[in-house]
């Protein structure tokens, strides 16, 4: 069974460090059982919620929510838990991860047990839920609309980035003020969840594995300008595992380094994903659809390969001034920083930080054509593709599209219509080469 | 003409008295949901224009610009943008009040862009910091608009600017205190119109009008007509009567909402503190919208009281028999709230019907069916 859904939806890897994820992914539930067998604190846990190396400095056991959601659709075992939400009232179009999450808490109380056969074990009740403002807005209505099915805290934080018009030098001092301040919450609610005392140098330990196993991420992805391209982007979606749910730990690290070794050899091999790269792509953005990766292999059968993509590495690592000596300042500092990393130049360019990105991407990358998934049910990561392909527009004639279905939910997507859509594009692709 | 005819007047023409204004040499300042204090646009003497899309509309242009999976009424109101009918705006102000309109600012800034353009954050949380963070970002956004005006702001002239609003807050609570009589003097299609109509003029003009508008409502003689279901109505931006009209036909009155085009705009007052930012600050920010977190203070049910205790009080109040909870499609903050205050609602003895629609009147065939047939429901229990 296991077997079949696998090759219908996951792709042919170009690594073979990336072959290590899945078993890391099942560790992350299996972890999580344990430490509720052992009486240790589980909590549920959004990804790039800027915390994560506050909740690993408190020995907290993450379960990340969205994680099993793409979980569950990779194994295409989402309808289940899709319809439970929906039965629950919660709507069709609402965030799918969400959907799934609810869905399963849902099941799993009328139970009384984790529904059967459960993707990897499945999720084991939280001890409590932390939330974030951080990405989008269902990432702390989710856990809010949670309480009905756990009686289990939660607790949110605000994540906040200044808009691209901002002047810095006016706002920088409040946002990080604010954003010390949201952490400090935080780490207060922890407290008084494990009823011991946040270690200040355990947390500057959690930080500076947190920003090794980045900035070797940041490291692997500049070994990816080469031609061949040593790994395809299908691979990124694995590997982005250890830098979000692993984040803050040595093993994220150790992966990161063995990876790095792996491609940097394939490198100097000349080793490319494909034998002939005639296209090289860009993803330009949105998460990836977990129900069909096998789509990257069969852009391959054109010979275009998929080099880079802006999801999940949404930053490069950033310099935090050595003034600030306080962990939690440094993570507010961190934060703001990652947000405005583009700000400047995009002020004085495309107006768009995410178009000034992609614009550095294309030319260190050698792109010859940008392809974006929407989602139709994240808004977050969805809404504004259509203008930042309007926008670099403007500034390059490479061809772009946007494919249109969902991270997890099948009924948004039609394989006939992507392949004719595909086959459009790849025809740009060639008549561009021959100009 | 009477301020009932002048209202409905300004209501139905809407937004003409605005580019009247505009052409009288007045600077408009459109923004969006209950966010950019109003008071503060004022105090720069800016006409604080309300953005409103248009149901009646279909968009048709806006697909070039941004994804169909957006908040529909934030897509409508670009539509109109991209059509030219906001071109009489100086200032557009945006606040972060969610995903999709954090993305349309973006998108309005570079293809709509007038004079003056501002992207104002407001937290989601309330604590830890939240109230201090938000009165900065006001201060930031006064500081711009300084810069752009070549004015100073006159903290005496934002303390009257406030008191001014909260008089017309007081004027509005007077209005809904009247729809507590049964049958209410006026229809909760008739209440938006008024509501609306004032999005869009001089806070002065506004209370004149409804000074006036709160006597004739008094005096008005309400005939004792067969008993209705009293509605309570919550959702966001309804700001097109046609669907009040449509529930109220069905043979009920809406007598309470919590809507950000209702209640939830105008209900609490900007407290007078001896710095006027403070005020503003903790009222903005205490806005009662979904897109705000209320941090959960204990088991469920206390939860749900904490966050849903003012609807509570409302219905009882209004003596209220049903909700109608309209969630516009694709707005996943309302979509995560509705199911938590059915819950709620339905535990105070409440039948509550959950609609999802995409603002747009082509619906309103279906949504007829389903409000008749729960207004026949509820006749039945009440
Ligand atoms: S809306 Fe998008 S970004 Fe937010 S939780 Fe859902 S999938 Fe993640
Ligand atoms: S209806 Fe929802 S998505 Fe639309 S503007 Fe309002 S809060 Fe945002």
């Amino acid at each position: 069974m296991e077997t079949k859904n696998q090759t219908k939806t996951t792709a042919v890897k170009g690594t073979l460090t990336a072959g290590m994820i899945r078993e890391l992914v099942r560790n992350i539930y299996r972890s999580a059982h344990e430490a509720k067998a052992q009486g240790k604190k589980v909590a549920y846990f959004m990804v790039a919620s800027q915390y994560d190396e506050i909740v690993r400095a408190m020995d907290i056991v993450p379960i990340p929510t969205e994680n099993y959601a793409g979980l569950c659709a990779a194994k295409r075992d989402m309808e289940r838990f899709l319809l439970r939400a929906e039965e629950d009232g919660y709507s069709q179009v609402l965030c799918s991860y969400a959907r799934i999450g609810l869905g399963f808490d849902s099941l799993r109380k009328e139970l009384g047990k984790i529904p059967e056969n459960a993707p990897d074990g499945g999720m084991p009740e939280p001890d409590m839920m932390l939330g974030s403002s951080a990405v989008c807005d269902p990432r702390f209505k989710w856990y809010q609309a949670a309480g009905r099915y756990l009686n289990v805290p939660s607790y949110s934080i605000d994540v906040v980035a200044p808009p691209v018009q901002a002047d810095l030098n006016e706002v920088r001092d409040y946002y990080i003020r604010y954003q010390t301040e949201q952490f400090r919450g935080l780490i207060a609610f922890l407290e008084e969840q494990t009823g011991k005392k946040l270690d200040e140098d355990r947390l500057w330990e959690t930080i500076k594995l947190g920003d090794e196993a980045w900035r070797l991420w940041y490291e692997i992805d500049r070994l990816r300008v080469a031609v061949p391209c040593p790994m395809p982007t299908q691979d990124h979606f694995s590997i982005m595992v250890a830098g979000h749910y692993y984040c803050g730990t040595q093993v994220a690290v150790d992966f990161y380094r063995q990876l790095y070794e792996e491609v940097k050899s394939k490198v100097e091999e000349g080793q490319g994903v494909i034998p002939v790269e005639k296209y090289r792509l860009l993803y330009g953005g949105g998460l990836p659809p977990w129900h069909t990766l096998w789509i990257f292999n069969y852009f391959e059968s054109f010979g275009a390969v998929f080099v880079i993509e802006n999801v999940y590495r949404g930053y490069d690592p950033v310099e935090v001034p050595s003034y600030v000596k306080d962990p939690v300042e440094y993570l507010a500092w961190r934060a703001f920083l990652r947000f405005t990393q583009r700000h400047e130049r995009a002020r004085k360019n495309s107006g768009h930080p995410v178009v000034e990105r992609l614009l550095q991407l294309i030319d260190d990358y050698k792109i010859d054509g940008v392809v974006f998934h929407a989602c139709r049910s994240c808004r977050a990561t969805t809404v504004g593709q259509i203008h930042i392909k309007n926008l670099l527009g403007r500034y390059t004639d490479i061809p772009m599209m946007q494919l249109v279905s969902d991270m997890v939910d099948l009924r948004d997507y039609s394989e006939a219509q992507w392949k004719a859509q595909i086959g459009g594009f790849i025809d740009a692709l060639s008549a561009r080469s021959k100009r | 003409m009477t301020a009932t005819e002048k209202l409905k007047k300004i209501y139905g023409e809407r937004p003409k008295r605005t580019r009247e204004l505009k052409e009288e040499g007045r600077k408009i300042a459109g923004y969006f949901c209950c966010f950019v204090p109003e008071e503060i646009l004022s105090a720069f003497d800016l006409v604080p224009f309300r953005l409103q899309g248009n149901p009646k509309d279909p968009v048709d242009q806006a697909d070039a610009f941004i994804e169909p999976m957006a908040c529909p009424f934030a897509r409508s109101c670009f539509n109109q943008a991209l059509k030219g009918n906001y071109d009489f705006l100086d200032a557009f102000i945006a606040p972060h009040s969610c995903d999709t309109i954090d993305r349309l600012s973006n998108i309005w800034f570079h293809n709509r862009p007038v004079s003056f353009n501002h992207l104002l954050n407001v937290p989601h949380m309330r604590e830890r910091g939240a109230e201090e963070f938000f009165r900065s970002e006001l201060n930031y956004l006064v500081k711009c608009l300084e810069e752009w005006t070549g004015k100073k702001l006159v903290l005496e002239k934002l303390r009257e600017t406030i008191r001014l609003s909260n008089k017309k807050r007081a004027l509005l609570r007077n209005l809904y205190e009247l729809r507590k009589k049964d049958p209410p003097p006026v229809s909760g299609a008739e209440m938006l119109e008024v509501l609306v109509a004032g999005m869009g003029i001089p806070v002065p003009e506004y209370v004149n009008l409804l000074t006036q508008y709160v006597e004739e409502v008094k005096s008005r003689e309400v005939k004792s007509i067969s008993l209705r279901p009293r509605l309570f109505l919550w959702g966001n931006a309804i700001d097109d009567s046609t669907f009040v009209q449509l529930v109220e036909h069905s043979g009920t009155w809406v007598v309470m909402d919590d809507l950000c085009t209702g209640s939830r705009s105008f209900w609490e007052d900007v407290p007078e503190t001896s710095d006027p930012m403070e005020g503003l600050a903790r009222r903005y920010l205490n806005v009662p919208c979904p897109r705000s977190n209320y941090p959960r203070t204990g088991h469920r049910e206390v939860d749900l009281e904490s966050r849903f205790g003012y609807v509570g009080a409302f219905v009882s109040s209004w003596k209220v028999g049903g909700a109608i909870l309209y969630l516009i499609r694709y707005c996943d903050t309302c979509e995560l709230e509705g199911p938590d205050l059915k819950d709620y609602l339905n535990k105070k003895g409440i039948p509550v019907l959950m609609l999802e629609d995409d603002y747009s009147l082509t619906t309103l065939g279906q949504l007829r069916t389903r409000v008749q047939a729960f207004v026949e429901m509820i006749t039945g229990v009440v």
